[in-house]
């Protein structure tokens, strides 16, 4: 820990209200739900959605690891290599805190060390199609 | 009435402290401030936050797996009140605390004497390699001394052979 990690928010708007950013009104999902994602039934679902023009790319290049729709196949694959994907890869590495392991932690019972997850970014059909 | 635990820091909610967060899946979150509920709203990892029990446990910073913390445990299972039992638990939970902190400031103590063997190791490894430094300044002079006190000496021999 110790050094900040937040870097480059000049010129982003995104970042602009930090506040607002961690306000529960627009909560964006918790590590413990996308590991619910990313249960095999969970996964089908959410990478085959159905057209719906209300959501960016109509809903059909979703990132089932960073929770986020892209435009369109070529922006989702370049979302692949970037350091926030594989950040986000890494911290998935781990299975998800929850209450238990909380209690745990506070003496109710013994405390063992979370177990490791492997985590692979989701095979794409261009990917497929090379395979 | 039940004593909660901090989701974040995993410490004492007691009724009518902290908050409780629902999240839009029902699932439940309570804090035992404010402090804690930032956090969480930061979306930051309690095992990598370091004042934390969860980081402290999950670090090998403190006592894990032990028989005394069998005891203190969410059973979900009525008890019928029983005077004796009530004043005999009131009785061993002393008694538990005791050989609790006793076990755990035990591990502690036996976790930082292995630092004290490494810093000696290490020490030790200092001194070797700056051995150097050591050397005093003047210690290449009396040796410029010697063949004249040897000749002194010789001479003080020669002096009582003589005689």
């Amino acid at each position: 820990m110790g050094k900040s990690k937040q870097t480059r928010n000049h010129n982003s708007d995104k970042k602009k209200n930090i506040s607002k950013m961690w306000k529960t009104k627009r909560r964006t999902k918790d590590l413990d739900e996308i590991h619910k994602d990313m249960e095999a039934a969970n996964a089908q679902k959410l990478l085959h959605q159905a057209v719906n023009f209300d959501v960016t790319g109509n809903a059909q290049f979703y990132c089932l690891h960073c929770a986020r729709y892209f435009i369109d196949q070529r922006n989702l694959q370049e979302h692949f290599k970037t350091k926030v994907h594989k950040r986000r890869l890494k911290q998935l590495s781990e299975a998800p805190y929850t209450q238990e392991e909380a209690e745990r932690a506070a003496g109710m019972g013994s405390y063992t060390r979370p177990q490791k997850v492997t985590v692979r970014t989701q095979p794409t059909e261009e990917n497929m199609s090379v395979q | 009435m039940r004593i909660e635990k901090c989701y974040f820091c995993s410490a004492p909610v007691y009724p009518g402290h902290g908050m409780m967060f629902v999240r839009n899946d029902c699932k439940v979150f309570r804090f035992c401030r404010s402090k804690c509920h930032k956090n969480f709203k930061k979306k930051r990892n309690p095992r990598k936050v370091r004042w934390t029990k969860a980081f402290r446990k999950s670090a090998g910073k403190e006592l894990t797996v032990d028989n005394s913390f069998e005891f203190e445990k969410r059973r979900n299972m009525p008890v019928k009140y029983q005077r004796e039992l009530w004043s005999k638990t009131v009785e061993v939970m002393k008694r538990v605390q005791e050989i609790k902190q006793k076990r755990q400031a035990k591990f502690i103590t036996n976790r930082l004497k292995k630092d004290k063997e490494l810093q000696t190791k290490s020490d030790i490894t200092e001194v070797k390699q700056n051995i150097h430094l050591l050397e005093a300044p003047h210690a290449v002079k009396p040796k410029k001394l010697e063949p004249k006190l040897v000749q002194t000496v010789q001479e003080d021999m020669e002096m009582t052979e003589g005689s």
